[in-house]
């Protein structure tokens, strides 16, 4: 059979009835033997034993044979509906999820974000596992797949929605003290709302002129956009800041302005960044003059599109704060966001307790560096939020100060 | 060997070896005493962790936040997982029974080295101390469950660390005791005890005591490497220092699996022993019986990897597991088909351990059926990690060696007590306790195929009739255990006399000691001339 044509809860659902049907009849007939023994040769009515028998190997090898074949028969079929699990039929949809404590962040192949886990009937869905703390696993009861979601490991489940309608997802390993409350939905629609809804929320593409050719000359293979170290120093925050370069052997400090920029590029052994190697090739003569400024104009920012405000609602979303922080004034795990903001709270710091007020300083802090105070009567168990840039954060308290006082 | 039952006294309880009042037990090396200290601590230990599940059940009689919230709920579950398993269900045959009366059913006047056997009860009172104690200091109660998954086990601000040095020492005195067992069984056989004429209880122990010794060590290595990781922060199992949290999984159910069997296999050995004497005839095919428990031993050791279908493992590493599993299932099933055809053509006396023992043979196999659904690597998908396995495990631990170690208590200990309980009640305690339990895991096995997660305080609507009723169910069961531990209990201390064979056994234990049984056991060195079934020829008959 092609797997592409079987949908998983067709493939398990026949396993289940399998097995349990061999062992229902198995555990009735085990009853029903002991029950007739106990009856037929209680003493009341059979005094004394009236057989030796301690053993009859024609009778032991049928009942070691036939076992055998039974837990084979079943070994085969569990094994090949698991592979069905585990075969992603052809042109399946890839959404990638994230799981952290305790929230789930489904990503479409257009970088549309949300909470549920949205789907087009009749399509098969591969979902693409990550976890960025500890494990969590996947779980669909609708559709039987189930996966961990390992940190530094990519897991997958796949699973094709019949008709329209929310089924169930769940958290299933263990993940501390939001596990039962890491749940949400798949929300199957039919293709047309589901093309529909990825259009809507598509982020407005701008043509990013200057990190294509970043890309098209090779640049990114040794500079980072998002700040992380590699072989050269990161593009992110380059430009205008001072950096510590060597000349011909000769520590100097300079800003990296926009003639510094091209100069590195053109000519990259005439000032070498302290603490990188001197292996860049120099670029004089390999980028047409248009390119380079393109790419001067995109390093310095002057191409830059106004940057719209960050939407604290939607940051809140999607760093899965929610899934502590209640904005209705329930409690979770954490304190709640309503009326959270100039509020007096009672905090501890380092064992002593101290009262303050929710102000955009203590907010930022909180964000940035969760365990420096804690909220009296909850457990310290927020991660720290250091990778969120200044704007984001202030956005976050906007919308905070927003939910009101 | 009639000599014996002219025997008078209190046997071994008026021979303390010099020493009085607690110190008579605490140094005691005499294999009665440290097998009852062992008893005394287990049945404390399980009460408590009926409290812990009977907390856990109410919590989830209804959804939403009920009595403990969400991390007393995390805790709560975690101290039900470790006492139940690693000081009631791991240690309560074996160090128990296993003490009272291997020993005796060979022949022997003590175990190999009887020091060795006091020092490892205090490795036992010393990790059961320190796991109560990690309750109550820094950082509170830990919360990971008893599995100490990685990262998050590694992560939490709760006092882990304690808590698996806990479970190390326990490790240790059951390393400890798997040595001694064995070395007594080879070395301590009296003339005439063959191999083939040991009781299937000690050829149980003998087992279990392999598995002990061979896959003990593994777990505290695995102990070690999370204290390493919570205290130094190694980064064996943290994927950013280049770790592996899967490794972890393996390391630990290259433990976690085997000990299923150290719980099992003694269990087993406590039914082997039951049925014969109370159908009145030979156990059926002792030798298959004796061969399945060193083939479940031995398989047992290479199947750990179905705890982690779903972990992202390689799936060649599912097909050989899965394999392998069901490979294992067939002793096993070998086992119930002696047992129940033992009974055919007997005389059954339905006395409390035969009705214990009988229950045994009935809820393990539901619990062992129910295994086939999780050894099928499809289906196990399904159902890992929900009620289906909390229901699954229940069947065969506390339905499997939790009545195991019931029949046991009223099988043996009136025999070191020299009295006994009041049979009725105890029937009646079973009932009570029978009718909880399926009511109790029976639904949870049906949540979990409906999807339940486990380890979940709350729920969505849908699973609450079931849970409302498993609750309920819960207090039918603690009110037949507390019937069965009071009607037992009043009856060791203030019963009717116990004879010296009431039961009408044939092998040593009831033959050839007196009740109670005397500070070495025997008078003169017993000779035995017949197997540990063989009624007739031992000339022993049930009294009426």
């Amino acid at each position: 059979m092609n797997p592409s044509l079987v949908t998983t809860q067709e493939a398990i659902d026949p396993v289940f009835i399998f097995i349990l049907g061999i062992s229902l009849v198995m555990l009735v007939g085990i009853t029903i033997a002991m029950i007739y023994f106990i009856i037929r040769y209680h003493r009341s009515r059979q005094p004394e034993p009236t057989s030796d028998v301690d053993h009859n190997l024609g009778l032991e090898v049928v009942w070691t044979v036939i076992p055998t074949l039974i837990v084979l028969a079943m070994f085969y079929f569990g094994w090949a509906s698991f592979l069905t699990l585990r075969n992603v039929p052809e042109g399946a949809l890839e959404i990638s999820a994230t799981a952290r404590m305790w929230s789930w962040t489904f990503e479409y192949a257009g970088g549309q974000t949300s909470n549920r886990l949205r789907v087009p009937v009749g399509q098969p869905v591969k979902v693409n596992l990550h976890s960025v703390d500890v494990l969590h696993a996947f779980y669909a009861p609708a559709f039987r797949v189930k996966r961990d979601m390992v940190p530094g490991m990519e897991n997958y489940v796949w699973f094709t929605a019949p008709e329209a309608g929310s089924y169930d997802i769940f958290c299933a390993e263990y993940c501390g003290v939001g596990h039962a409350d890491m749940t949400t939905s798949i929300e199957a629609l039919p293709p047309e709302e589901f093309e529909h809804w990825l259009r809507q929320e598509a982020a407005p593409e701008t043509a990013d002129l200057g990190r294509e050719l970043l890309g098209k000359h090779g640049c990114l293979g040794c500079h980072s956009l998002d700040g992380s170290q590699m072989v050269g120093p990161t593009f992110k925050g380059l430009s205008g800041r001072e950096a510590t370069v060597l000349q011909d052997g000769v520590e100097k400090t300079l800003v990296t302005d926009r003639d510094y920029l091209e100069r590195s590029i053109l000519q990259p052994g005439h000032d070498i960044v302290k603490g990188y190697p001197p292996v860049m090739p120099g670029y004089e003569g390999r980028i047409p003059e248009g390119e380079l400024v393109q790419i001067l104009d995109y390093l310095t920012g002057a191409a830059a599109p106004a940057k719209p405000k960050p939407d604290g609602a939607a940051l809140v979303q999607q760093n899965g704060c929610l899934g502590c922080h209640s904005d209705d004034g329930s409690s979770k795990v954490g304190p709640t966001f309503k009326e959270l903001f100039g509020a007096q709270r009672t905090v501890s710091v380092d064992g002593e307790t101290r009262s303050l007020t929710a102000d955009r300083v203590y907010l930022e802090r909180a964000i940035l560096e969760p365990s420096a105070e804690l909220v009296e009567g909850y457990p310290g168990m927020m991660p720290p939020y250091g990778h969120l840039s200044a704007d984001q954060v202030e956005a976050i308290i906007d919308y905070l100060e927003g939910l009101g006082k | 060997m009639s000599d014996v039952t002219a025997t008078s006294g209190r046997g071994f309880w008026d021979n303390s070896g010099g020493r009085s009042g607690l110190a008579a037990w605490i140094f005691s090396t005499d294999h009665k005493r440290i097998g009852l200290m062992y008893f005394w601590s287990i049945v404390i230990f399980f009460l408590v962790g009926v409290m812990l599940g009977l907390l856990i059940r109410l919590e989830l009689i209804a959804p939403g936040v009920n009595f403990l919230g969400a991390q007393r709920y995390n805790a709560t579950f975690t101290l039900h997982g470790v006492i139940m398993i690693f000081l009631f269900i791991i240690p309560g045959v074996p160090a128990a029974f296993g003490n009272l009366v291997m020993p005796i059913q060979i022949g022997a006047e003590d175990v190999a080295f009887p020091r060795l056997n006091l020092a490892s009860f205090w490795f036992y009172a010393i990790g059961a101390t320190l796991a109560l104690v990690s309750l109550f200091t820094a950082g509170g109660a830990p919360d990971t469950g008893w599995t100490f998954y990685v990262p998050f086990s590694t992560r939490t601000t709760t006092n882990v660390s304690l808590a698996v040095f806990a479970v190390f020492i326990l490790g240790f005195s059951g390393i400890l005791t798997g040595m001694n067992f064995l070395t007594t069984v080879h070395r301590l056989r009296a003339p005439g005890m063959t191999w083939t004429r040991l009781p299937l209880f000690t050829w149980s122990l003998y087992a279990t005591a392999w598995v002990q010794v061979l896959a003990t060590p593994v777990l505290a290595i695995t102990l070690v490497l999370i204290m390493a990781e919570r205290l130094v922060g190694t980064g064996l199992f943290d994927p950013a220092s280049g770790g592996d949290p899967i490794m972890y999984q393996h390391l630990f159910w290259i433990y976690s699996h085997p000990a299923v069997y150290i719980m099992i296999l003694p269990a087993m050995g406590v039914i082997s022993d039951i049925i014969p004497v109370f159908a009145r005839k030979p156990v059926f095919g002792y030798k298959a019986i004796a061969i399945s428990s060193i083939a479940i031993a031995a398989a047992g050791s290479l199947v750990w990897g179905h705890h982690m279908f779903t972990s992202g493992m390689s799936d060649m590493a599912v097909l050989v597991f899965s394999l392998l599993t069901f490979i294992v299932a067939i002793p096993s099933a070998i086992k119930v088909f002696n047992w129940v055809s033992t009974l055919y053509k007997g005389s059954i006396r339905l006395d409390p351990p035969m009705v214990y023992a009988l229950s045994f043979v009935l809820l393990f196999s539901i619990g062992g059926l129910g295994g086939l659904i999780l050894g099928a690597p499809g289906t196990d998908v399904h159902v890992h990690d929900t009620y289906f396995v909390v229901g699954h495990f229940h069947y065969v631990m506390f339905g499997g060696t939790g009545f195991a170690f019931f029949a046991a208590m009223h099988y043996w200990l009136p025999k070191y007590y020299g009295r006994t309980y009041n049979k009725k009640v105890a029937l009646w305690a079973w009932g009570l306790m029978f009718i909880g339990f399926n009511f109790l895991y029976m639904p949870m096995q049906i949540l979990g195929m409906q999807g339940m997660p486990r380890r979940y305080y709350d729920y969505v609507p849908k699973f609450a009739d079931l849970n409302l009723l498993a609750t309920i169910s819960s207090w039918v069961l603690a009110a037949g255990l507390l019937l069965m531990f009071a009607n037992v209990f009043y009856g060791l201390f203030r019963g009717k006399p116990f004879g010296t064979n009431p039961w009408g056994g044939a092998s040593l234990e009831w033959t050839a000691t007196a009740t109670p049984p005397l500070l070495e056991n025997f008078t003169e060195e017993p000779i035995v001339t017949h197997g540990p079934y063989d009624f007739k020829q031992a000339g022993v008959r049930a009294d009426d």
